[in-house]
């Protein structure tokens, strides 16, 4: 249950870009999270709403789920893959070795400016 | 009143990645190897460090943190091995952090210390999000589990450097295959070193422990062609 620790994280990141925009609101939050970064989205995001409830509300938040990437050994065809073991789509070898996947980012945040 | 959208592109962990790039300075400047240890709870990590640090501790002088969610049993175990060993409680905590590190190690002496080893939480999803400054990370899987653990628990297994596979000693008696299971650590991730072994038995131990003392030496090389290298 690390996710608790990243929401806190998540949260003191959204205080600090905020505390950079006097007289504005929270209105939308963004984050990445790749699907081999060992978090589970959903988990995520309760927890997000856990710890955002003291201090923001009535936001929209966008959890996005990124894709890591493999390329078939047999025919060269670079994929998108979520969970292994990751099956070529065109020949149905499989390939060896995952890139990327890994993201654990904030990507945005929208606010509204009294 | 306006909205406006603010690009932020900021790694939830950076503050802690932050922390992480401190210790590993620190480490370095010290000239020490440091290992994160991380595995499902009871894959044999302790053991490993006992029979590990009673080979390597005539050549190398070594330095153990040992992650424990409630109790210091495992520090206890490996301080009658007549290392220096700090021991981690994270009440709770599902991993250590760089935080927890970075104060534990000030328990101990980096000046003279050669091989350092992080025992994190017995967890396989956790601790393999958190960098803790480490040289490497090293992943253990028993023989006990199923052969598919690298499969459904991708990123330790993509994260780590070396995989350990545990307790070979029970194969017999196991449906297991090494092969299977290692087959699916390289198809997460294909650049692993693998070492098989029992310290029950000590099959492998020789290996490992070579292996490890060799990237100490790099390390130490390295560090001194860096520092002649100098103005």
């Amino acid at each position: 249950m690390h996710e608790m620790s990243l929401a806190l994280e998540i949260k003191a990141i959204c205080e600090r870009e905020l505390a950079k925009l006097p007289e504005s609101r929270l209105t939308a939050l963004g984050v990445e999270v790749g699907a081999f970064s060992g978090v589970e989205v959903e988990t995520l995001q309760f927890c997000l709403e856990v710890v955002m409830s003291e201090g923001f509300d009535g936001f929209r938040c966008e959890v996005v789920r990124q894709p890591g990437t493999a390329a078939c050994l047999s025919c060269g065809l670079e994929f998108q893959v979520t969970q292994a073991p990751f099956e070529c789509p065109r020949c149905g070898a499989l390939a060896r070795g995952v890139s990327g996947g890994d993201s654990l980012h904030v990507s945005y945040i929208e606010v509204e400016c009294e | 009143m306006s909205a406006e959208r603010v690009d932020v592109r900021e790694k939830v962990l950076s503050a802690s990645d932050q922390l992480a790039a401190e210790i590993r300075a620190r480490l370095e400047a010290n000239g020490v190897f440091a290992v994160n240890l991380i595995s499902s709870p009871g894959s044999g990590k302790t053991t490993l460090l006992e029979r590990t640090v009673d080979l390597m501790k005539e050549s190398l002088r070594l330095g153990v943190v040992a992650g424990d969610v409630q109790t210091r049993n495992d520090a206890d175990r490996l301080l009658r091995h007549e290392i220096p060993v700090e021991a981690i409680e994270t009440g709770g905590g599902c991993h250590l952090d760089a935080r927890q590190v970075s104060k534990s190690l000030e328990g101990l002496d980096l000046s003279k210390t050669d091989l350092l080893f992080i025992e994190n939480v017995g967890n396989l999803v956790c601790p393999s999000s958190f960098d803790l400054g480490e040289s490497m990370k090293v992943v253990l899987m028993s023989v006990t589990e199923g052969e598919d653990k690298p499969l459904k628990y991708p990123a330790a297994f993509k994260r780590a450097r070396v995989l350990v596979l545990t307790k070979t000693d029970l194969v017999p008696h196991l449906q297991f295959s090494p092969d299977h299971a290692i087959e699916n650590a390289r198809a997460v991730n294909p650049d692993l070193t693998v070492f098989s072994t029992s310290s029950y038995t000590g099959e492998g131990l020789a290996e490992w422990t070579g292996w490890l003392a060799g990237q100490v030496a790099v390390l130490k090389r390295n560090k001194g062609s860096g520092e002649s290298a100098g103005p």
